[in-house]
């Protein structure tokens, strides 16, 4: 369960960041980058 | 390099620091406070002596033994059950940090939810943990979330149903260690735990348990004793006692049918007489204004005083607050008098420590005074 869950979080923080990467609006770069910092923390089992 | 390119370089390093500093604040909370303890302490193991299948997890925790082999009676104290409420933690360390045995067995238990001292809650806005000076300099104590961490007992189901009764809960109460009794073996974290607290009291042959908590002000079982039918006649005998000591105590029996509660299950389960204790705690309610660590250690709130003007309280509040001292004092009079109950009753089995320190002499001198430089 943890596994697959953790290979959806990761599916999702890859798409966020080639949404952060590829976006010429810094406006939703500047979101995409707040939405990072939650999934990362989540992927690394820190919170 | 284009300018959409640089700008998400920007916003990628601004990302990595923000989960740098955050990441570092949140695996701080996994480092458990320091307990010192006193020359009453026999010996400290971990829970999974008594069930070591919880060797190795986040749930293993330690537990103090006072006057280990001592002949009378024995009780278990139960701190940080729910580590959002740090009456009942600082009461057990405490004991750990003062009481010195001289009849019968104390075991201590600080962390009962040792995971749950590793997170908040979020959404709460609650302090990580709050600071007591001392005369040896500051002492830092973790305020954790009510359950389990959510990384450590994953995923939470719709519906919690516990598994001896049946009994339907709120999903995220799957995480509560005060639901989860008396434990499965092969069952989640949290009631792995659980069993191993009774694996405990069963093979310790534990005449007293205390489970040490708080409450909302606002919530009706407050500043009372909770108790099993068993174990009624001694903590009527307990209230008495506090109320000539002039601590007002309300005296609750144990629902039949809310399960998974220390009181009603370990009073089921095992031999042990089982009691809760509540005090009122501003920083876990749903009134309060600013949740910070004055408040954890105050208690003071505008909004609660206002509350209580309204006659929405089930404690008396004012601008006073109830200080961490306070509501640690009554958690270490209600146990010095449970122990001093079933001694009056029972000589033969005789519960008596001293060290303790007394309700007044804490509200004077402060909970500081009675805690031990760290080595």
């Amino acid at each position: 369960m943890t596994i697959i869950y953790l290979g959806i979080l990761a599916a999702v923080l890859a798409l966020v960041l080639w949404a952060l990467v590829t976006s010429k609006k810094p406006s939703f770069q500047a979101t995409a980058a707040m939405v990072i910092v939650p999934l990362l923390l989540r992927l690394l089992l820190i919170k | 390099m284009k300018k959409h390119h640089i700008t998400a370089i920007i916003f990628l390093a601004l990302a990595g620091a923000a989960a740098i500093v955050s990441g570092a604040s949140f695996l701080a909370m996994r480092k458990p406070d320091i307990i010192v303890p006193g020359p009453g302490v026999s010996e400290v193991v971990m829970l999974s002596n008594w069930y070591p299948q919880l060797k190795g997890t986040p749930g293993d925790t330690e537990v103090y033994i006072l006057g280990k082999g001592n002949p009378g009676a024995s009780m278990l104290v139960l701190g940080g059950t729910h580590p959002n409420e740090p009456s009942g933690h600082m009461a057990a360390i405490l004991l750990i940090e003062n009481a010195v045995m001289t009849s019968g067995t104390l075991y201590v238990i600080p962390r009962a939810n040792a995971s749950g001292f590793t997170h908040n809650d979020p959404q709460e806005g609650a302090p990580q943990s709050f600071t007591i000076q001392t005369p040896n300099g500051p002492r830092v104590f973790r305020y954790g979330s009510r359950a389990t961490n959510p990384v450590h007992q994953w995923p939470d189901p719709n519906v919690y149903i516990h598994a001896s009764s049946g009994q339907s809960l709120s999903g995220s109460e799957t995480r509560n260690r005060n639901r989860g009794y008396p434990g499965r073996e092969n069952g989640t974290l949290t009631e792995r735990v659980c069993y191993g607290i009774v694996q405990l009291i069963k093979k310790e042959k534990v005449t007293i348990t205390v489970d040490l908590h708080e409450a909302s002000p606002e919530y009706p079982v407050i500043n009372a004793i909770v108790a099993h039918p068993k174990a009624m006649g001694l903590a009527s005998e307990t209230v008495l006692g506090l109320e000539m000591q002039n601590i007002t105590i309300g005296l609750e029996p144990s629902p039949v049918n809310l399960r998974g509660l220390s009181h009603r299950e370990l009073g089921d389960f095992t031999d042990t007489l089982p009691v809760l204790m509540e005090t009122a705690n501003a920083s876990q309610g749903r009134l309060r204004g600013r949740t910070d660590e004055a408040l954890v250690l105050t208690g003071k709130d505008k909004w609660y005083v206002k509350a209580q003007k309204l006659g929405r309280l089930y404690v008396p509040y004012d601008e006073n607050g109830h200080p961490l001292e306070e509501r640690t004092g009554r958690h270490l009079a209600g146990i010095t008098e449970l122990a001093f109950s079933w001694t009056l009753e029972n000589p033969d089995s005789a519960l008596e420590f001293t060290g303790v320190p007394a309700y007044a002499e804490l509200q004077e001198k402060g909970l500081g005074a009675f805690l031990r430089p760290l080595p």
